[in-house]
């Protein structure tokens, strides 16, 4: 405790931890010894353990990234991870039975109070494994399917074995077959032909365990004509020593579905949140990514959509606040690989304090697509003299009948709206909020209320003394 | 370090991304062939100097290459020359290499005409313009439409300095082309505009850095390829501000104009900014021929073809736009005129 108590909470207002009352803990480090263990320990059948062991060697001989923040990602120390850490011995579906410490935890994020009142079903995941899961019955009786992955993989082993892996290979990079290779929780979605799940269904990420990675599997899949809203939240507490998260969500949106996903990331400064995810959509299905990044040490996330079926359409809203020893890497890939596809691209980012927020894109249309339609917006907002913002965003044009935009601007808060405000009553800090509010309004209105107040609060407090 | 210790840049670089060092290379990448210099020529007015010593070496693996191919090597100096200088570059044999170094006091309108019929062409171009000077330079690529083309540019702007680059790429069936301005000091301001056509099977690749090292500079960058046959333009551009480098005002805007089904066409505008207090957009666009503007000419009388060369023409000039100095404006123009005429009557 004396050591607990000397790690730095900050601002951070969900920087406090529980004391680690975990049921099985791994050592630190991996082998295949311990990926096999994994496998073990959950009861898997033994092709998932032949994807996880082909997946750690894949891991293994795979060299890190060359570009992005290389200081940084060159800063991970594998073997200084936990990967395998339970809480608890099993998913509960009232909260009266989630483990005190862990139920107190979740009760502070408003996770049941949220759920009550506008969720169609919930999934929380603390460390490696879900500890409370719940769905709607008239939603189960509609034949949706929402488990935690582990127990996705036990009851649907046909479905999971015919999707899994095949947005996101293994092979994909680094840090899609470290999580292969290690996955633990996550979410396992399936909606039935034509059915719309109208309330959105959460997930609920949590990290309390020092030096702890988490590796969360995420499946979704979309029937021909159904639609689901996913959200996803994340929080850890800030440590000295750093944690890994890593997840992989893979999409697929059948004939005419609609997925829309939406992440409000708030880690703690002190985790690398190193995230592949990657949507199919076939023929006229819409896929929807509306990220936020708010928190982590070091983010690299650019949420993909493959288009491949004709009239198909991918819409991605991405906002990053990078602050004080933050690199937000975040961007939006979208793959036109049939005709007549459509995709909107809108990045918002603030640097402040130092920090650093980076747009990677990349738009592709691929030579027999033809008739494709894209547009990129990225807009940066730098705060002060330290920080910065860049955008590298590519497009790969193959023929000559599609139409595509880009366009990306980088300034400072203009002070003709600071003095407009300003002349109306408000405080310089004030003003700025307002401002700031204002520029991630194109995000925030596409998040369900709760969550668009949330996250106006949290932007509040990142920016408090942000002036003078 | 010397060519032979430099290790072959990988493809993530988005530098070698679309065109990687072997490809550009003209044989295999650990030969340093033998090269025939390139010969330029100019008006009898100008200090246009050969000289033995060559450019320092560099970092960079094309340039150092060039360095090392020990080709011709000129040095040209401009102090406040009133008529426009056209310096022509005639490259020939299997290989062919040429350096040249400009150092820029006063005004001065330079136009290098690169013509010839060699496998494989490389030249480097160096220059200072010194403070409170001014060039408009403006280079053509007229190579034979077999060569093999590498271009390097390096140009160091100083206080005040003011420089308009244009870029008419028309030759050559394989070209990369990286050209790298620093604005050395506050007030420099650089104008840069490039235009490609590119038919057949053409391939194109222009990258062009700005570097903002001091503060209330500016710089504007339009790069405009028209696409046709199954020809591949690659654009790529890094824009950096540094720390402290406020009141910058900086743009780059690139567009692409594909007239075929097969025609390709890449761009990455990056930026990278480093101060608070600065103005930086980029914007990249890729379309077909307008099936609007179309309609309107042809309704005018024109035939398909004819409307698709008046808007294809449009389109190039007005890259141009940008540029101020009424010399380099007419004299890109009237060659790209020239070029589409050419081209018209195949």
């Amino acid at each position: 405790m004396v050591e607990d108590s000397q790690e730095i909470i900050g601002d951070y207002q969900y920087g406090f931890h529980d004391p680690e009352n975990s049921t099985i803990r791994f050592d630190k480090g991996l082998t295949e010894q311990v990926v096999r263990d994994i496998s073990e320990l959950k009861n898997e059948p033994e092709w998932m353990t032949d994807i996880r062991v082909k997946a750690y060697r894949h891991f293994v001989e795979r060299v890190m990234p060359d570009w992005g923040n290389c200081s940084l990602l060159n800063m991970i120390d594998f073997e200084n991870v936990t990967y395998f850490l339970r809480s608890s011995d099993k998913t509960e579906k009232s909260w009266d039975d989630v483990p005190d410490d862990i139920k107190n935890t979740f009760d502070r994020l408003g996770i049941p109070e949220a759920e009550q009142k506008w969720l169609g079903g919930v999934t929380a995941q603390y460390e490696s494994e879900a500890v409370y899961h719940s769905i709607r019955e008239d939603l189960e009786e509609q034949g949706v399917i929402f488990l935690d992955m582990d127990s996705g993989l036990k009851q649907y082993p046909e479905i999971v074995k015919k999707y899994f892996g095949t947005v996101v290979p293994h092979s994909d990079n680094k840090f899609s077959a470290l999580n292969t290779a290690v996955w633990s929780g996550g979410s396992f979605l399936y909606i039935p032909k034509g059915v719309s799940v109208e309330m959105p269904v959460q997930a609920y990420f949590r990290i309390n365990a020092k030096n702890m990675g988490q590796f969360e599997r995420t499946l979704i899949i979309a029937d021909e004509g159904s639609t689901v809203h996913y959200v996803e939240g994340c929080t850890a507490p800030n440590y000295s020593t750093d944690s890994l998260h890593s997840a992989v969500v893979e999409l697929i949106a059948m004939k005419g579905a609609k997925i829309r996903y939406s992440t409000v990331q708030n880690w703690s400064s002190n985790v690398y949140n190193l995230v592949t995810k990657r949507a199919v959509a076939y023929q006229d299905a819409v896929v929807e990514w509306v990220d936020g990044n708010i928190g982590s040490k070091l983010t690299m996330k650019y949420p993909s959509v493959l288009l491949k079926g004709e009239g198909a359409h991918a819409e991605v809203i991405s906002v990053a606040y990078a602050g004080e020893g933050q690199h937000q890497d975040t961007g939006a890939k979208v793959h036109h690989l049939a005709s007549n596809t459509t995709s909107n691209i809108l990045s918002k980012s603030i640097s402040k304090g130092g920090g650093r927020s980076s747009y990677r894109g990349l738009l592709q249309v691929t030579p027999k697509s033809s008739g494709c339609r894209s547009k990129v917006v990225c807009d940066a907002l730098i705060l002060d003299e330290d920080s910065r913002s860049d955008t590298y965003p590519t497009m790969e044009i193959g023929n000559s009948s599609s139409d595509l935009e880009h366009e990306a601007s980088v300034s400072k808060v203009s002070s003709d709206q600071l003095f407009y405000l300003m002349t109306r009553g408000f405080s310089e800090e004030e003003a700025m909020g307002l401002i700031v509010n204002g520029f991630f309004e194109p995000f925030t209105r596409e998040l369900p209320m709760e969550y668009a107040v949330e996250l106006n609060k949290l932007l509040e407090l990142e920016m408090e003394g942000s002036i003078g | 370090m010397m060519y032979h210790q430099m290790p072959i840049p990988p493809r993530s670089e988005h530098l070698w991304r679309y065109t990687p060092w072997h490809r550009i290379h003209p044989s295999k990448p650990d030969v340093i062939p033998s090269a025939d210099g390139i010969v330029f020529k100019t008006q009898d007015n100008v200090s246009l100097i050969e000289t033995s010593s060559t450019q320092p070496t560099s970092s960079e693996i094309a340039r150092t290459f060039l360095h090392e191919c020990k080709g011709s090597s000129y040095n040209l100096s401009l102090d406040n020359i009133a008529e426009p200088i056209h310096i022509n570059a005639r490259c020939s044999g299997h290989v062919s290499v040429g350096t040249l170094n400009v150092e820029v006091k006063g005004s001065a309108v330079l136009f290098i005409h690169l013509t010839g019929e060699p496998e494989w062409a490389g030249i480097r171009i160096t220059g200072t313009v010194h403070p409170n000077s001014q060039l408009f330079y403006g280079f053509i690529n007229e190579l034979d439409s077999n060569a093999k083309f590498l271009r390097c540019e390096d140009w160091n702007l100083q206080r005040d300095a003011s420089m308009e680059n244009a870029t008419l790429s028309l030759g050559g069936f394989r070209c990369k082309t990286d050209i790298r301005s620093s604005l050395n000091g506050t007030g420099a301001s650089l104008r840069q505009a490039i235009t490609v056509n590119a038919d057949g099977a053409q391939h194109d690749d222009e990258h062009v850095e700005i570097h903002h090292h001091h503060g209330h500079t500016y710089s504007d960058l339009v790069m405009n390829s028209a696409c046709g046959g199954s020809s591949h333009f690659i654009g790529t551009g890094l824009l950096t501000i540094a720390e402290g480098a406020n009141k910058t005002d900086a743009s780059q805007v690139f567009r692409n104009l594909l007239l075929s089904e097969k025609a390709r066409a890449e761009a990455i505008p990056e930026l990278e900014v480093l101060a608070d207090d600065v103005s930086a957009a980029h914007g990249a666009a890729s379309a077909p021929v307008d099936s609007e503007q179309m309609h309107y000419l042809m309704s005018r009388g024109l035939n398909p073809v004819d409307a698709q060369n008046m808007i294809v023409s449009g389109f190039l000039n007005d890259a141009f736009s940008n540029l101020t100095n009424a010399a380099l404006i007419k004299e890109m123009r009237t060659r790209l005129t020239v070029h589409l005429e050419c081209e018209l009557k195949r």
